[in-house]
């Protein structure tokens, strides 16, 4: 089965020398659910118009569901559900006649389009208002359903909670999943860290038009350094249970050591657990804290 | 193909009846006008006239039925009514590029030609409503004012379809605009200057020899409805040239748009 994504080499320099994106080479597999992560100007939206042939690379090839774009860009878009970060509606049409037009010029049936108008709480009477007069999280909604009312095989989402409420966003990372367990592929980018880490299986990182990492979710959680507080019935030397990802540095205050942990924390538990503990107080790893410490380093690369 | 035409007619439908009612109203009180003045004293009025008074005219005879009629579909209020839906529809293309509307559209499997083409193609449609505005006052008048009986209802289509014929050289420089625009605004300003230029060209030509060459490559020196309405005929020397102008336009905003980035 091809990827859903294939990028190799992509690179976008616009005409005023703007490095858009450098190189960037990324596999989404099918099924996969992948949250492209990065400040404003890191190249996701860029990435994302490139790999739907909206913006012509300067160098490098990107394919949509096996087909090249822009050579099969049409095969290729016939399988994408797409929304755009900054979404451009005509004002004059009714949300209804949105939509209509929208599926007419998609080859797959809306055949989800009452489901999402539901899950998202888009009455009937809403989508007989002009555009014009929705509020932004209304055209959100309205945009959610012109992408993902045909079930494309690959879903591509550009900030798709942006102007939305908590409920509505749940409510929304509910739907992905279920698209995802359906074996649809799920591609959005955030900045949101907490959708990504609550939907994603994989997460990749831009910064400055660069691919600082590909990882899973799992994994940088598991790599993460965490802070730990350790209560123990007596006093203990840290060398009782000092293993591989243990700091250096132990805070000892009485019958209490806080220290840093960093990998799998298998390791540490098993040593805490042969000695006699009162409490243990872990500090889950947070995704955010990936994303701070490559953001705030210069050139900060953690491939 | 069919869905993006739809949605360009529904966006510009209001303005086209306007325009439309504005050029039918427009051409029916030139009509109603002739019946209110004395030929002789017409011929003599612009006879008296400066040279670039008289070049308003393009060089009919305004005293007579035809000239009169003509001149009333050359007249800047005219040319201007039927320019600015070309400008306006034909820039849509580049307005929908600049607010994401194009990339909302062209995400999906929807070739940009196409989509270019449908534009195109509504433009013409709206265009052809625009004029026919025009048509249908100028038949009003001839059927209501004796004095222009003798103008063929005949030759008055053939002026509509070559006013029709300018407008679209109009709206398709535009469309070529916007092929390579990226605002609305940046079509618009390439469309009205094609227009405002042409226009320039042509009238400068005829007050001024020096100008004579460069008059020729205005698309309103191939635009006399006078003569046409005198005639009862296609001029299809002017005829062949305005489509030329036309379809080689449109070619170009084709040709430009399959090789544009389409995101704002």
């Amino acid at each position: 089965m091809p990827s859903a994504i294939h990028a190799s080499g992509l690179t976008k320099v616009f005409p005023s020398g703007v490095v858009g994106l450098d190189g960037v080479d990324l596999v989404v597999e099918p099924g996969e659910r992948v949250g492209f992560l990065g400040p404003n100007g890191a190249g996701k939206t860029t990435f994302m118009r490139l790999a739907l042939g909206l913006l012509r690379p300067t160098a490098g090839s990107v394919s949509l569901l096996g087909h090249p774009v822009p050579a099969e860009r049409m095969a290729a878009l016939a399988g994408v559900g797409f929304l755009p970060g900054d979404l451009g509606l005509v004002r004059e049409l009714t949300g209804r006649r949105t939509l209509d037009d929208l599926a007419r010029l998609h080859p797959r049936p809306p055949a989800l389009r009452d489901a999402l108008l539901t899950a998202l709480d888009l009455p009937d009477a809403a989508l007989r208002r002009r555009v014009r007069e929705y509020s932004r999280g209304m055209r959100q909604k309205l945009g959610l359903v012109q992408a993902l009312q045909h079930d494309p095989p690959l879903i591509m989402l550009d900030e798709p909670t942006a102007g939305l409420d908590p409920v509505m966003q749940a409510r929304l990372l509910e739907w992905l999943e279920g698209r995802a367990r359906a074996g649809r592929t799920v591609f959005f980018s955030s900045h949101v860290l907490a959708e990504v880490d609550e939907l994603c299986d994989r997460v990749a990182m831009v910064r400055g038009g660069r691919l600082l990492l590909v990882r899973s979710v799992q994994e940088i959680r598991r790599a993460r350094v965490r802070s730990v507080q350790v209560t123990f019935a007596r006093p203990t030397d840290p060398a009782a249970y000092r293993v591989e990802g243990v700091g250096d540095q132990v805070a000892v205050s009485g019958v209490t050591h806080r220290f840093t942990a960093a990998g799998d924390p298998g390791p540490l538990l098993a040593a805490l657990g042969r000695l006699e503990v009162r409490d243990v107080a872990v500090e889950p790893a947070r995704l955010e804290d990936v994303f701070r410490a490559l953001y705030l380093t210069p050139g900060g690369d953690a491939s | 193909m069919r869905v993006v035409l739809a949605l360009t007619v529904a966006r510009a439908w209001r303005r086209t009846l306007a325009l439309a009612l504005a050029l039918m109203v427009f051409e029916l009180l030139v009509g109603l006008s002739y019946a209110s003045v004395d030929q002789n004293q017409i011929r003599q009025v612009v006879e008296s006239l400066p040279p670039a008074l008289r070049a308003l005219a393009s060089g009919a005879d305004v005293a007579s039925p035809s000239g009169y009629l003509g001149t009333g579909f050359a007249h800047p209020v005219a040319l201007t009514l039927a320019a600015a839906l070309a400008v306006s529809v034909a820039a849509i293309p580049a307005r929908d590029v600049e607010h994401g509307v194009a990339e909302v559209l062209l995400a999906r499997p929807l070739a940009p030609v196409r989509w270019m083409g449908a534009q195109a193609l509504a433009m013409a449609i709206l265009l052809a409503a625009v004029v026919a505005g025009g048509l249908a006052g100028g038949l009003v008048a001839v059927w209501t004012v004796d004095d222009l009986a003798s103008v063929s209802p005949g030759g008055l289509v053939l002026v509509a379809l070559t006013a029709w014929l300018v407008a679209l050289t109009i709206g398709a420089a535009t469309l070529a605009g916007a092929a390579v625009s990226r605002t609305g605004g940046r079509a618009i300003g390439i469309g009205a200057g094609f227009a405002v230029v042409a226009y320039a060209l042509n009238y400068l030509a005829q007050v001024w020899t020096v100008m004579d060459p460069l008059g020729r490559i205005s698309v309103y020196r191939y635009f006399r409805p006078a003569e046409v309405l005198r005639e009862a005929a296609l001029p299809w020397g002017d005829t062949l040239v305005l489509g030329a102008v036309a379809v080689a336009l449109t070619a170009a905003a084709l040709a430009l748009t399959a090789r544009r980035e389409l995101a704002p």
